[in-house]
């Protein structure tokens, strides 16, 4: 296994890293204010539609992803209206919302099935232009990919150096504490799905204008459950994502390269690294004694009198 | 606790979105035979294609009620596509006929309910398209005797129900000489599905067409266990041609990913199932193959039409206009060009034989020996790599 190839499966592992870390650090967000949302497969798909429909109408792909991130907002919107002001079970109402996306999305998609877009261009890695053209070959990402650690970090930021970070993660510990603190709990909550669909929608616009150019029914095809239990692996830490989000990519190129080196194991088992991978995580994670979920996590805040 | 209890409840949940996504795809659009016994493949070359019918003017109502049923879009640019084009060209030769198509129909129930749905309009001519549409048509095709059913890929045969495909293993191989011919790098990269007989063939076809112009060729494989899994086909692109791939061919539903994640790295694409894909590749198409059935699924509509239709186990080629070769790229030589040309002549005559032995396979044994070749019910239950494919078919 040469440093080329390795390089090559770090290179994939950032290319289809990326839509996963978005919409992790968006769901990071929003159980960090209390809220599980289940539902991101269908925000995801609701999104990718979107913003593939709407980058083939305008030729443009920054409106497409700008669309892409509105609709995730407006997703969330509906599920936070489910959870926050009829105060529905989150999981319930995760299901309802994934299930909501999965038909919304199908029918906004359906005249863009198999149409050309205008996709961001790749631009390589600034200081690599010595190399020769293998190398660099591996390092030409595209305007979100060379965001989504910014946008991690930022999410730290805000999480843990801001007021309405501490608000948040103070709503997401005990709500009944934070409106005694002067918080108004539900309209945080909003605040924090708002932010969360926006992410889904910039990671789906990653998937479905940039990496694929493609919209399909179901295209997303489990990367937003993923995304939920990417949340459980970083123990929700924005920074931790990236790990997850490139753990997870690194392991479907990876066994994509065993596959492409011949290595004598069945493609079957390969293919299923990265889910066994997942599943270890989650068991490996959820044992340890020390947890660091928000606390009133997926609980419903009835209001204080 | 009760965080805790939620906890385990998104974990298992996701695990089990895991599985059900896992599950999901195995609507297989691309027909995919895996005949365990098919009956006697009875190769009828539709010569007699009519040019012109129905010259008279059309009665009152159509003469016949045909429905079609596709596993996915028919705008997919891939096989879904290539199908419902091949519809459209009946409806022109045989203006009188009426069409009801159904898209996105899953494999399984939902489709002996549509097909139920076609009939009861009056549907008396029905083309299930998709692999896993076979079994719920044939189970309705006995409770309708007189509505006659035409599988697209499949292998069961009655008095009402019959099936046609093309024989994509002489395409794969005609592409797999082009391949070669292009490759500098002496590496080729082959997308699959799953490991399924008729892929693993496909795919020894490419691998054979392409030591045929050069014999240092080899084919990377990869398998993606998904006919649809886009963000997958990207990555298994990326992988390839971090292996040092250089022309890449595929056997998913729609490529139209494939291809312009190859374009986009500028690497050669050679399509399958749908002529609409070159769109994607204006700079690095190679050349690619699609399903062209509409000549001989009007020789069947008239056939039934005529009541002269009788069930025939029908594989028609690019000889017969079933599947066509795709015009080529900007950057194909000439002398690619003109060997694709010779090779389809040598097509026509009768003069390709691809599986002739010997053959051998990666571990060198002899699969194919000196004066035998694989028969058609043999191509479907491949589970050996000819030698020169990296990779494991199983």
């Amino acid at each position: 296994m040469s440093l080329l190839a390795l390089l090559g499966v770090l290179s994939s592992a950032i290319y289809s890293g990326t839509s996963l870390l978005y919409t992790t650090l968006g769901e990071v967000i929003s159980e960090r204010g209390g809220i599980v949302n289940l539902g991101l497969e269908g925000v995801m798909l609701v999104s990718a539609a979107t913003g593939f429909a709407v980058t083939s109408v305008t030729g443009n792909p920054y409106f497409g992803i700008l669309a892409s991130m509105l609709s995730g907002g407006l997703i969330n919107m509906l599920f936070g209206y489910l959870v926050i002001a009829r105060k529905a079970n989150q999981l319930a109402s995760g299901l309802a919302t994934m299930f909501f996306g999965f038909g919304l999305s199908a029918l906004i998609g359906a005249p863009y099935v198999g149409g050309k877009i205008e996709s961001l261009p790749r631009i390589l890695v600034p200081g690599l232009g010595g190399l020769p053209k293998q190398y660099t070959f591996q390092f030409q990402f595209d305007l979100l990919i060379y965001l989504v650690v910014p946008a991690a970090i930022g999410v730290w930021f805000l999480l843990f150096r801001t007021r309405w970070g501490l608000s948040q993660r103070a709503v997401g510990e005990s709500a009944d504490t934070a409106f005694a603190a002067g918080y108004d709990p539900n309209k945080l909550r909003y605040q924090a799905l708002f932010l969360a669909g926006m992410l889904a929608g910039l990671g789906a616009a990653h998937l479905s204008i940039v990496y694929t150019r493609t919209w399909k029914e179901f295209m997303t095809a489990g990367r937003g459950f993923i995304a939920v239990a990417l949340v459980i692996f970083s123990k929700w830490h924005p920074l931790r994502a990236i790990a997850g989000a490139l753990l997870f990519g690194g392991a479907v190129a990876f066994q994509l390269l065993l596959q492409a080196s011949g290595v004598n194991i069945s493609p079957f088992l390969l293919d299923s690294i990265p889910y066994v991978l997942t599943i270890l995580v989650l068991m490996a994670w959820g044992g340890t004694r020390k947890q660091s979920a928000p606390a009133s996590l997926g609980r419903v805040y009835r209001g204080s009198e | 606790m009760k965080t805790k209890s939620t906890l385990m409840f998104v974990s298992l949940f996701v695990i089990l979105g895991l599985i059900l996504a896992a599950c999901q795809p195995a609507a297989t659009a691309t027909p995919a035979p895996e005949p365990t016994q098919p009956p006697a493949p009875t190769t009828v070359p539709p010569t007699d294609v009519p040019t012109e019918v129905a010259t008279d003017e059309p009665p009152e109502g159509p003469c016949l009620i045909i429905g079609a049923l596709y596993v996915g879009s028919v705008k997919d640019a891939g096989f879904n596509q290539a199908m419902h084009e091949s519809l459209l060209q009946v409806k022109e030769n045989i203006p009188c006929v009426e069409i009801i198509e159904a898209e996105n129909i899953p494999e399984g129930p939902d489709a002996e309910k549509t097909m139920q749905t076609m009939i009861d309009q009056g549907a008396k001519l029905i083309f299930p398209t998709s692999f896993g549409h076979q079994e719920p048509a044939f189970a309705l095709s006995e409770k309708n005797p007189d509505v006659i059913f035409e599988h697209v890929g499949g292998y069961m045969m009655s008095g009402n129900f019959a099936n046609l495909f093309g024989k994509p293993p002489e395409t794969f191989y005609i592409m797999g000489a082009a391949a070669g011919m292009m490759t500098k790098s002496n590496k080729l990269g082959f997308i699959g599905a799953f490991p399924i007989g008729w892929s693993v063939t496909f795919i020894n076809a490419f691998e054979l067409g392409a030591q045929s112009t050069n014999p240092d060729a080899e084919t990377i494989v990869t398998w993606n266990f998904s006919w649809s899994d886009s963000a997958k086909e990207a990555a298994a692109t990326d992988a390839l041609i971090n292996q040092g791939v250089d022309v890449i061919t595929m056997h998913v539903d729609a490529p139209s990913t494939i291809i312009q994640t190859a374009e986009a790295r500028g690497v050669y694409s050679i399509g399958y199932q749908s002529l609409a894909a070159q769109q994607f590749a204006p700079e690095y198409w190679l050349t690619g193959v699609g399903f062209t059935l509409g000549g001989t699924m009007t020789w069947l509509t008239q056939n039934v039409i005529d009541e002269k239709w009788e069930p025939i186990f029908l594989r028609c080629g690019v000889a017969d206009g079933c599947m066509t070769i795709a015009p080529f790229g900007p950057k194909v030589p000439q002398e690619v060009q003109d060997k694709v040309g010779s090779l389809l002549e040598d097509l026509k005559s009768g003069k390709m034989a691809i599986f002739d032995g010997p053959i051998v396979d990666q571990d060198g044994t002899v699969r194919i020996a000196v004066g035998s070749t694989l028969s058609d019910e043999e191509m479907g239950n491949v589970d050996w790599f000819v030698k020169g494919v990296v990779g494991s078919p199983k």
